[in-house]
C-alpha cells in the first residue's frame, strides 16, 4: 500500500506537534522515522494509523483520502511501544484477535493465529498468556497479532525500546526478515539511529515537528545534508575553521582555529566563509604529520579501539584502530589527518554548533 | 577509599533465585560494569551491596569491614536509579542538598556544594527547577550531582541510561565515567547493553542467574568469553556445532557438517569431543571467490586436510557461502551469507567495503584461527545456553 | 529539632518500628475490628431473648421483611448505578472536553450531602408530602421506589469515583490496540477492557451496596415524611423504630437483626472478592455488524444523552430540591441548639480523624509496603469491614461492647465518637493506603542510600508526595461523619449531633427549620468538599 501524507499538522493547543509534513512511501517500503524524543514522530505514525486526526492536511492509503476512516477501519496494524498483548487471553487469542472481530468462524481464527505464530517461532507458545514469556518474545507475539488482521501496512512505534540491547539486536533483523519476506509497508519510529539504518530502505529524519532530512541510510550517513543528520546518524567529529581557498572544480580548503591548513570534500562555499567540517572516527587516520593531538583517552569497543584525542584546535577528535593495533599511551602525541573526500563541509550554524546539534 | 568485597551472596525469592553464591572484590575506585539480561539478578546483587537487599547467606565487606547488618543509610553507598527518583516536589537545588542537609551542614557550604555540583553536571542555573520540568537526560544529570553531594564514596548505578534516547546515551556514557572517576569513586553499574559496559567498565562482571559467569576486563571477555553465552552476548558471535578432529600447536580443527571444516583456539580437548565454536562477527572475513579456480573447488580443497595423515600446522582455511542480504549500519555493515550446512553466518566488516559485494554473490568465508574459541557442547543443548532473555 | 532527632534515631531501630506498628494493630483490633462484631459474641450471650424472638412469628415476619428491603434496594440501587455509571465513568475520563471539571465536581456533590438533607430533598421533590409548603412532582410512590431513588442519589458517585478509578489505571492502549485489528469501539471495550475492569466493578460494588445497606438517617426521615415510617422498614430503621419503641425490651430483635446482616455484608465481601479473581465473562463472542453499528452514531450518542439525564433528573435536581425552601421562608429557626449541634457534630468529627490519621498511617504503610504477603492481605481486607457493616448496627455493636463494661453514664459523647472512629476509619486508611502505593518505593530508598534514617526518609519524602491524599481522605472522613445518623443514634440518644437534631425536627413535623438546618450542613459540607477538590487539583498538577 501507498501512504501519502499532504501538509499535515497537528496541534495539542497552541503547541504544533508535527507541523506541515507531507511525504510519501511507496509499496512493500521500510521507511524509519527516526528523532530524539519529543519531535513529533509518534504522532505522525499516530495520525498514519487513524489513532489520531490530523488539525490540517490529508491523509492518502492507495491514492484514496483516508483522513476521516476511523481506526478500526484503517486496516494498519499498529505495534505499540509498551507491547500492549491483551494481558487476560492467551498468545493464541491475542493473535485471533483481529480475525475474530471481522467475524471469522472459528476454525479460519485458530488457523489464521497459527500460521502467523509460526511465522514468528512462536507457535510452540501459543497456550501461554502474555505475562509467561519474555519481553522479546511478546513483541513478536504483538507483531505476528498485528499482521493476522491482514493488515498490507504495519506502524511500529518504538517496538524494541522496552528491550534488552541484545534481545532489539537481535529482533531488528528478524523483524526486516520477515515484512520484506510477506511484502508489507512498514513505518518505524525510533530514537535509535543504528536500528534505523539497519532495518530501513529510507529514513526520514524528524525534529521540532518538522522534517531534518529523507534519505536512504546510506546517503545519510554518507553525505548527510545538515548538521544535526551528520551529528544525529552516526558518530562525528566537528571543528570550526574557516573557507581559504577553492579551486573552479569546487575543490575547498579550509583553515582550522589552529592555522592548520585541510583540504576537503567539494562544497559550494567560498573563500572567507565560517563553516564547521564534520569528520568521523573511522576516517580519522595517525601519520606522520599533520593536526597534532594528545591522546586523553583509549576505550575498547569490540573490534576496534575508540582514541579520543585534545586536538591543538582545541576539539576533541575521535579515531579508530584496530582491535589487534598496539594502542597508543595516555598523553602520547599523535598527527591527525583526515580523509579529504570524506570530510564534509557545512556552513557554520548563527545559532552555534551546540544549538544546531542539541539533542533535548 | 573503599574496597568492596561481595563473600558467596546468596537470596532467594520465595523459588525465584535472586542471586546463588556471588564472590566479587570490587578495587578502591574502580569503575565496575555488572552485564546481564533482564531477570539475571543485576539490581539484586546491587540492592545486596547498598543494603536495601539483606542476603539469606554470605557476607560483604566494605575495606575489610564487615557490613552485611549494616542499617543502608550508615553505609556511605548511593543508589542512582533508572528513574531518577528526583523527590518531585521540590526543586533541583534542594534535591542534591538533601544528603548534606541531613548532616546539618550550614547554608554556606550547602550553597557553595550545591554550585560545584551543578557546574560539573553542567547544570548551572537550573538550580530552581522543579524535576517535572526537565528533559530526561538532565533529570539524570541532578540524580548524579545528588549522589555526588552526598558525600558518599561508593556509587551505585541501576541502568542510568536505559530511559534515555540512543543518540544522548552515547553522549552521557562518557561523562558519567568521567564524572565518576574524577570524584574517585568506586563505581558499580549495572546494565543489559554489552556496549555501555565494553566502553564505560574497567571490569565486567557478566551475570545470568544470578552467578557472575566471567569477570575481567573489557578487552578480556571480549576476546576471551569464558561460555558461549557470554560470547554471544559481549558482540554477536556465529556460533555453531562441530566435532574436533584435530589439535595442536595452539589451533584446532573441527568439523563443522558436510563438507566443511574450520580452524580455531586449541581448547585441549581429545578429537572426537562434540563442541561448540564461537566468533565474533566483527571477526568473521569474507572475500570474493577467485575467477581463476576450477568449478568445483570447494570439495577439492577440503579432502586434502582431512586425509592428511600426520597434519601439519594449516592456518589458512574458508568455505563458500552466497550473500543473503547487506544491511548498511553506519560505521559498519552487516552480511548475512546463507552457507550450505551451517546456516546464515553474519560478518561485520566497514562501511567501505559496501560497495564491494552484492546479494546474491557467492564468497569465501574465513577468520583467523586465534579468534575462534571452542566450548564443549553446553549440557542444556545450544537453544538454552543462547537464550538472551 | 531534638524531638525529631530522637524519633529519627529510635527509627533506625527495627525494633521500635517493629513496636510502633505493633501499636496501630493493637488499637486497630481493640478499638475498631472487635466492638464492630461484638455483636455476634453478644447472641450467644443473650442467646434466651435471641431464641424468644426467633420463636414469634410476628416478629421474625418483621426482621425479615425489613432486611429483605434492605438488600434488594441494595442490589437494585447498585445495579442502576453500574448501568449508569459505566458510561458516566468513561466520559470523565478518556474524553476531554470543555467543562469536564464542572461535571466532575457536579458529580461528586452528593457526597457533600449529609443523607438527612437528602431524604427531605429527595422526598420534596418527588412526592407532596403533608407539610411541605414547597410544591414537588407530587407523584405517589411506593416507599420502596422513593428509597432506592435516595439511595441512588448519594451511592451513584461511588459507583462512578471507583469506576472511574480504574478505568484511569487500564492502558488506553490495550483498546486502541483492539481497534486498530479492526474491532469497533464497542467491542473493543466489551473484549478488552471490561474484562481487566472487573476489580473496579466488584470494588464499585462493595461500596455502593454497603453504603446503602447503611443509610438510617435519610431513610428514616424520607419513610417518616411518608409517614410510613412505622410500616415499612429497612434493617437500620427497622433498629431504630425497636429502639424507642417504649415498653418492651427490644435486645433480642436488635441482635438477631444486627448478626444477620453482619453475616450477609460479610458473606457478600467475601463472594464478591472472590468472584473477582475467578470470574471469568464468556465475552468472546462477537457480532461486528450490530457492534460497529452501535457504536457509532445515534446509538452512541443516545447512551451518553442517557446518563446525563439520569444524572440530572435522578441524582442532581431532587438533591438540590431542598433549596427551594430558600424561596419560601417560613418561621424562624432555632440557631442556638442548630449551633449547639453543629458543635459536638465537628467535635466528634475532629476528633475521629485526628485518632484516625495517627493510628492509620502505620497500618497504610504497612499494607501499601506489604499488598503480597499474607499478613497485608488480612489487613487491607479486615480494614473493609467497618466500611461493610451497616453503621447502625455497628453502633449498636459497639455500644453492646462498651455497656458490658459499667461506664459511667457522661460516657456517650466518648462512646459516639469512638463509633465514629470506627466506620471512617476504612476511608481514611483506604485513601492513604492508595496514595502510598502507588508512590515508587525507590524515592524513600535512594534517600536512605542517601544517608537519611527511616524516620527522616518517611517526613521528608514520602509525606510530602502523599500529604494531600491524607488531607484528602481526612476531609471525605470528617463530612462522612458530619453526616452520619445511624451510628449515632444507635449509640446514644442523648448525643445530638446534626443529624440526629434534623430528623427530630423531621419527626415533630417541623419541616421548615428540619430545611434550614440541612441546608446550613450542606454549605458547610460544600466548604470543606472543594478543600479537597483545591488540594487533589493541586496535586495533579504538580505531579
Amino acid at each position: 500500500m501507498k501512504i501519502k501524507l499532504d501538509h499535515v499538522s497537528v496541534k495539542f493547543g497552541d503547541l504544533y506537534a508535527v507541523k506541515d509534513i507531507s511525504m510519501t512511501i511507496d509499496k512493500g517500503e521500510y521507511v524509519t522515522i527516526l528523532g530524539p524524543s519529543g519531535c513529533g514522530k509518534t504522532t505522525l505514525i499516530k495520525i498514519v494509523s487513524g489513532i489520531l486526526r490530523p488539525t490540517e492536511g490529508r491523509v492518502f492509503v492507495d491514492g484514496e483520502d483516508v483522513t476521516d476512516v476511523p481506526i478500526e477501519d484503517r486496516d494498519t496494524g499498529y505495534v505499540f511501544q509498551n507491547i500492549a498483548l491483551f494481558p487476560h487471553m492467551t498468545i493464541s487469542d491475542n493473535v485471533g484477535y483481529g480475525p475474530r472481530v471481522r467475524d471469522l468462524d472459528s476454525e479460519a481464527v485458530t488457523g489464521t493465529s497459527r500460521q502467523y505464530l509460526e511465522l514468528v517461532n512462536m507457535l510452540e507458545r501459543a497456550g501461554m498468556m502474555p505475562n509467561e514469556i519474555s519481553g522479546g518474545e511478546q513483541q513478536k507475539v504483538a507483531i505476528a497479532r498485528a499482521l493476522a488482521s491482514g493488515s498490507k501496512m504495519l506502524m511500529l512505534d518504538e517496538p524494541l525500546s522496552a528491550l534488552d540491547a541484545r534481545v532489539r539486536m537481535e529482533l531488528r533483523y528478524e523483524i526486516r526478515r520477515l515484512v520484506k519476506k510477506l511484502g508489507i509497508t512498514v513505518l518505524h519510529v525510533t530514537h535509535d539511529q543504528e536500528e534505523a539504518m539497519s532495518v530501513s530502505d529510507r529514513m526520514i529524519l524528524m525534529r521540532n515537528g518538522g522534517i531534518a532530512e529523507t534519505s536512504t541510510p546510506l546517503d545519510m550517513y554518507r553525505r548527510p545534508e545538515t548538521i544535526f543528520s551528520a551529528y544525529f546518524v552516526g558518530e562525528t567529529n566537528f571543528l570550526e575553521c574557516t573557507v581559504v581557498g577553492k579551486t573552479k572544480t569546487g575543490k575547498t580548503t579550509v583553515r582550522l582555529r589552529n592555522d592548520t591548513i585541510v583540504r576537503v570534500a567539494k562544497s559550494k562555499f567560498n573563500v572567507g566563509d565560517p563553516v564547521v567540517i564534520s569528520v568521523r572516527p573511522e576516517h580519522v587516520y595517525t601519520a606522520s604529520d599533520g593536526l597534532p593531538a594528545t591522546v586523553r583517552n583509549v576505550v575498547f569497543m569490540g573490534t576496534y579501539w575508540r582514541i579520543r584525542t585534545l586536538s591543538a584546535t582545541d576539539d576533541y577528535i575521535e579515531y579508530n584502530i584496530p582491535a589487534d593495533d598496539d594502542i597508543p599511551e595516555l598523553g602520547d602525541e599523535v598527527f591527525l589527518v583526515f580523509n579529504k573526500k570524506a570530510t564534509l563541509v557545512f556552513a557554520r550554524p548563527s545559532e552555534g554548533l551546540e544549538e544546531a546539534i542539541r539533542l533535548e | 577509599m573503599p574496597e568492596i568485597r561481595l563473600e558467596n551472596i546468596s537470596k532467594m525469592f520465595g523459588d525465584t533465585v535472586g542471586a546463588n553464591g556471588l564472590t566479587l572484590d570490587i578495587a578502591d575506585g574502580e569503575y565496575l560494569c555488572i552485564l546481564g539480561p533482564t531477570g539475571a539478578g543485576k539490581t539484586t546483587c546491587m540492592r545486596i551491596i547498598c543494603g536495601l537487599t539483606s542476603p539469606d547467606e554470605g557476607r560483604i565487606y566494605f575495606d575489610g569491614k564487615d557490613v552485611t547488618d549494616m542499617p543502608v543509610d550508615e553505609r556511605e553507598a548511593t543508589m542512582l536509579t533508572q528513574s531518577y527518583s528526583l523527590f518531585p516536589r521540590v526543586n533541583v537545588e534542594d534535591n542534591v542538598l538533601f544528603g548534606p542537609r541531613l548532616k546539618g551542614w550550614d547554608e554556606e557550604s550547602c550553597q557553595q556544594l550545591v554550585r560545584n555540583m551543578l557546574g560539573m553536571t553542567h547544570m548551572e542555573g537550573r538550580g530552581s527547577r522543579l524535576p517535572n520540568e526537565l528533559s530526561g537526560g538532565q533529570q539524570q544529570r541532578v540524580a548524579l550531582a545528588r549522589a555526588l553531594a552526598s558525600g558518599s564514596k561508593v556509587l551505585l548505578l541501576d541502568e542510568p541510561l536505559r530511559a534515555l534516547d540512543a543518540r544522548l546515551r552515547l553522549e552521557l556514557r562518557k561523562e558519567l565515567k568521567s564524572l565518576a572517576k574524577s570524584m574517585g569513586l568506586t563505581s558499580i553499574h549495572v546494565t543489559h547493553d554489552q556496549d555501555e559496559a565494553l566502553e564505560m567498565a574497567d571490569r565486567i562482571a557478566v551475570i545470568r542467574d544470578g552467578r557472575f559467569v566471567q569477570i575481567g576486563a573489557p578487552q578480556e571477555v571480549f576476546e576471551n568469553p569464558a561460555t558461549p553465552f557470554v560470547a554471544n552476548f559481549v558482540g554477536r558471535s556465529n556460533i555453531f556445532e562441530g566435532t574436533l578432529v584435530y589439535a595442536g600447536n595452539g589451533t584446532s580443527r573441527i568439523s563443522a557438517g558436510e563438507g566443511i571444516t574450520v580452524l580455531a583456539r586449541d581448547p585441549g580437548y581429545e578429537p572426537g569431543t562434540k563442541v561448540l565454536v564461537a566468533v565474533k562477527i566483527g571477526n568473521t572475513k569474507i572475500s570474493h571467490v577467485k575467477a581463476e579456480k576450477p568449478p568445483e573447488p570447494e570439495a577439492k580443497r577440503i579432502e586434502p586436510i582431512q586425509k592428511i595423515p600426520k597434519p601439519k600446522p594449516v592456518l589458512d582455511f574458508s568455505f563458500r557461502g552466497r550473500i543473503d542480504r547487506i544491511l548498511y549500519e553506519g560505521a559498519t555493515i552487516t552480511v548475512e551469507i546463507d552457507v550450505p550446512g551451517l546456516g546464515l553466518i553474519s560478518s561485520k566488516l566497514p562501511n567501505r567495503k559496501y560497495d564491494d559485494y552484492d546479494v546474491g554473490e557467492e564468497v569465501e568465508v574465513t577468520w583467523s584461527p586465534s579468534k575462534a574459541s571452542v566450548f564443549p557442547y553446553p549440557e542444556n543443548g545450544i537453544k538454552d545456553e543462547l537464550r538472551l532473555d | 529539632m531534638s524531638i525529631f532527632k530522637r524519633i529519627d534515631d529510635l527509627s533506625s531501630s527495627p525494633r521500635i518500628r517493629k513496636g510502633w506498628f505493633s501499636a496501630a494493630l493493637i488499637i486497630f483490633l481493640t478499638l475498631i475490628i472487635i466492638p464492630a462484631v461484638f455483636v455476634l459474641l453478644e447472641a450467644v450471650i443473650e442467646w434466651e431473648s435471641v431464641s424468644e424472638v426467633l420463636g414469634d412469628p410476628t416478629m421474625t415476619g418483621m426482621i425479615w421483611g425489613a432486611v429483605s428491603n434492605s438488600f434488594s434496594i441494595a442490589l437494585i440501587v447498585t445495579i442502576l448505578d453500574i448501568v449508569v455509571g459505566l458510561p458516566m465513568a468513561w466520559i470523565l475520563v478518556r474524553r476531554s472536553f470543555r467543562g469536564k471539571r464542572y461535571l466532575d465536581t457536579l458529580i461528586d456533590m452528593p457526597l457533600a450531602f449529609p443523607t438527612a438533607a437528602v431524604g427531605i430533598s429527595v422526598v420534596m421533590f418527588w412526592g407532596a408530602p403533608e407539610g411541605v409548603a414547597i410544591p414537588g412532582l407530587g407523584l405517589v410512590m411506593s416507599p420502596y421506589l422513593i428509597v432506592i431513588l435516595l439511595h441512588t442519589v448519594f451511592t451513584f458517585p461511588y459507583m462512578v469515583r471507583s469506576l472511574a478509578g480504574i478505568l484511569d489505571q487500564i492502558d488506553p492502549s490495550f483498546e486502541t490496540a483492539g481497534m486498530t485489528l479492526g474491532a469497533s469501539r464497542l467491542t473493543a471495550v466489551r473484549t478488552i477492557t471490561l474484562p481487566l475492569f472487573r476489580a473496579g466493578l466488584v470494588t464499585g460494588f462493595i461500596l455502593c451496596f454497603a453504603r446503602s445497606l447503611s443509610e438510617t438517617g435519610g431513610t428514616y426521615i424520607a419513610l417518616q415524611m411518608l409517614g410510613v415510617s412505622s410500616s415499612f422498614f429497612t434493617g437500620p430503621t427497622f433498629i431504630k423504630y425497636m429502639k424507642d419503641l417504649p415498653g418492651a425490651d427490644p435486645t433480642g430483635a436488635l441482635i438477631v437483626v444486627s448478626v444477620i446482616m453482619i453475616v450477609l455484608a460479610v458473606a457478600l465481601l467475601l463472594v464478591a472478592k472472590y468472584m473477582m479473581n475467578r470470574l471469568r465473562l464468556p465475552w468472546t463472542k462477537v457480532w461486528p455488524v450490530w457492534e460497529r453499528r452501535l457504536s457509532k452514531g445515534l446509538a452512541a450518542r443516545s447512551k451518553d444523552i442517557l446518563t446525563f439525564v439520569f444524572l440530572f433528573v435522578i441524582v442532581i435536581l431532587p438533591s438540590f430540591y431542598i433549596f427551594a425552601y430558600l424561596t419560601a421562608p417560613s418561621g424562624v429557626a432555632d440557631l442556638n441548639s442548630l449551633f449547639g449541634a453543629i458543635g459536638i457534630s465537628f467535635a466528634i468529627a475532629g476528633i475521629a480523624v485526628v485518632f484516625n490519621i495517627v493510628f492509620g498511617i502505620p497500618m497504610a504503610i504497612y499494607i501499601a509496603r506489604n499488598g503480597n504477603t499474607r499478613l497485608g492481605v488480612l489487613l487491607d481486607n479486615l480494614v473493609n469491614i467497618p466500611l461493610i457493616i451497616p453503621t447502625t448496627v455497628l453502633g449498636l455493636s459497639l455500644s453492646m461492647f462498651w455497656g458490658s463494661f459499667n461506664l459511667p453514664a457522661g460516657a456517650a459523647f466518648f462512646l459516639v465518637t469512638l463509633g465514629h472512629i470506627s466506620f471512617t476509619y476504612p476511608l481514611v486508611v483506604r485513601n492513604i493506603t492508595g496514595a502510598i502505593s502507588e508512590v515508587d518505593p525507590s524515592y524513600e530508598e535512594v534517600a536512605r542510600t542517601l544517608g537519611a534514617k527511616p524516620f527522616r526518609a518517611f517526613s521528608k519524602v514520602l509525606l510530602p508526595i502523599v500529604q494531600s491524599s491524607v488531607i484528602a481522605g481526612a476531609i471525605l472522613a470528617f463530612t462522612r461523619s458530619l453526616g452520619e445518623t445511624g451510628a449515632t443514634i444507635s449509640i446514644s440518644k442523648d448525643v445530638v449531633t446534626v443529624p440526629v437534631y434534623i430528623m427530630d425536627l423531621i419527626e415533630q413535623g417541623q419541616y421548615y427549620q428540619g430545611a434550614v438546618a440541612a441546608m446550613i450542613l450542606i454549605v458547610i459540607c460544600f466548604i470543606l468538599m472543594f478543600g479537597v477538590r483545591y488540594l487533589t487539583g493541586r496535586r495533579k498538577q504538580g505531579a
